[in-house]
């Protein structure tokens, strides 16, 4: 109690002082129209303004979660998207509709584009239903690859980058279909093999997976035509292509689930067997 | 001291009716920019003795603005300016100290301190009296030529008028 009274002897005149000035700025703001504009204009401002750093602080703190749902958005539209593009691929089942694809959302944890054979692994695993041989693709355009090994909760997929990568693929519009492989180190281009040299083609089609496996889905983008030309001797073009998908920032990708890829490569396997 | 309570009273006084009744009548218009006035009522605080209590000067400095706000219409206004004058008053005088320091009963008038430190004083605090007036007239610095305009020149007018009223009534105390 002394300690404060002491206190209030020293600074006695200065509280005062601050105390007036703090009534007067009341009285200013409370009783003159102007001031009282000015004063509610301001502070609104400034109130906005910090509003909105908190909202974009915090928007930062939710991104993950936010891209998380996104993700899942994304899987579902493109799920669609292949369901209506291909509506042929339904196949009824009691009351139930049951789409072939299905797409399971992955991240990238670790990649490489400069070696000769490339791999990337991704952060879901066989807990999430993701088997050997399934196709990856990108979240815009393009085909990333293909699924090799698989545990609980990562898998290992082959990169388009890879020496053994061999994807059936077509011309937009044209029924021939040919290989698609990785000849040159470039990791933005790659080589569509085997088109029949009668096709006509010319530069900035549009190549697409032809469907013919059980890996990837008719219609997936995959580039377009950079340039072609015939192999002399030989029936068909050597097509360069350059990919939609840059390899080298991929961050996340769709796995593809063929629900009946099991049912259909038994079935391809009993006639062989004979 | 006590013979120094009387006249500050009067003075209190007659300057806020002078402010009141003449100045306040007094100004000239400047087109868009505002209006030079005259501020005389601050003198009242200036000339207060050297060693008032600072708690009544703040007092009294509260008591006068609000009393000018009575008659300008601007609640708060005047007082916000002139308690905050009475504030400085004391860092100015400490600032401007002569060498042998000051008596008790020393009132800051140019027959006690000479023309040039009156000068000084008092030409210190009436601009930042009147800039701070003009400053919470407008209450945004988006104004801030209009302010600087009319601070200046009512700064010169007042301050000829501060310095002819000591050189016309020579108050000792």
């Amino acid at each position: 109690m002394y300690n404060v009274i002491q206190l209030l002897i020293r600074f006695g005149p200065h509280i005062l002082f601050v105390a007036v000035e703090v009534l007067c700025f009341y009285l200013i703001i409370n009783y003159n129209t102007t001031q009282k504009e000015i004063y509610l204009n301001s502070s609104q401002i400034l109130a906005g303004k910090v509003y909105n750093t908190r909202a974009y602080l915090n928007n930062f703190f939710h991104l993950r979660a936010q891209n998380d749902s996104l993700k899942l958005e994304n899987t579902n539209l493109i799920e669609n998207l292949i369901v209506i593009n291909y509506s042929l691929d339904r196949i009824n089942e009691m009351d139930t509709i049951h789409f072939k694809y299905s797409l399971i959302p992955a991240n990238v944890i670790n990649k490489t584009f400069d070696k000769r054979n490339n791999y990337i692994t991704f952060d879901q695993g066989s807990k999430t239903g993701v088997k050997p041989g399934m196709g990856v693709i990108s979240p815009n355009k393009g085909i990333v690859g293909i699924v090799r090994n698989v545990s609980t909760h990562f898998s290992h997929v082959s990169s388009l980058l890879h020496s053994q990568t061999k994807i059936s693929c077509s011309v937009k519009n044209r029924n021939s279909f040919g290989t698609l492989v990785w000849k040159d180190m470039d990791p933005s281009k790659m080589s569509l093999l085997g088109v029949p040299k009668h096709e006509k083609i010319s530069e900035g089609d549009t190549v697409i997976t032809s469907g013919y496996s059980t890996i990837f889905p008719k219609g997936i983008l995959v580039g377009v035509i950079e340039k072609f030309e015939v192999i002399s001797g030989e029936n068909s073009f050597d097509i360069t292509v350059r990919l939609f998908n840059n390899l080298r920032h991929l961050d996340y990708a769709y796995i593809i689930q063929n629900r009946f890829a099991e049912e259909q490569t038994t079935l391809e396997k009993e006639v062989e067997d004979e | 001291m006590n013979k120094l309570i009387i006249p500050n009273i009067l003075r209190v006084t007659y300057l806020f009716l002078l402010q009141i009744l003449v100045f306040k009548q007094i100004h000239f218009p400047l087109g868009d920019i505002g209006t030079a006035q005259f501020f005389i009522y601050p003198l009242a605080v200036f000339m207060l003795p050297v060693k008032t209590n600072k708690t009544l000067l703040i007092v009294i400095s509260f008591i006068l603005g609000l009393g000018m706000d009575l008659f300008y219409d601007s609640p708060g206004v005047h007082s916000a300016t002139l308690v905050l004058t009475g504030y400085i008053r004391n860092i100015v005088i400490a600032l401007l100290e002569p060498y042998e320091g000051y008596n008790t009963d020393d009132v800051p008038t140019i027959k006690n301190f000479g023309l040039s430190w009156f000068f000084s004083y008092s030409s210190i605090l009436l601009f930042i009296h009147i800039f701070t007036y003009f400053s919470l007239e407008a209450f945004s610095f988006v104004f801030f030529f209009e302010i600087f305009i009319n601070t200046i020149l009512s700064f010169f007018i007042s301050l000829i008028i501060i310095v002819i009223y000591q050189f016309i009534f020579r108050p000792r105390f």
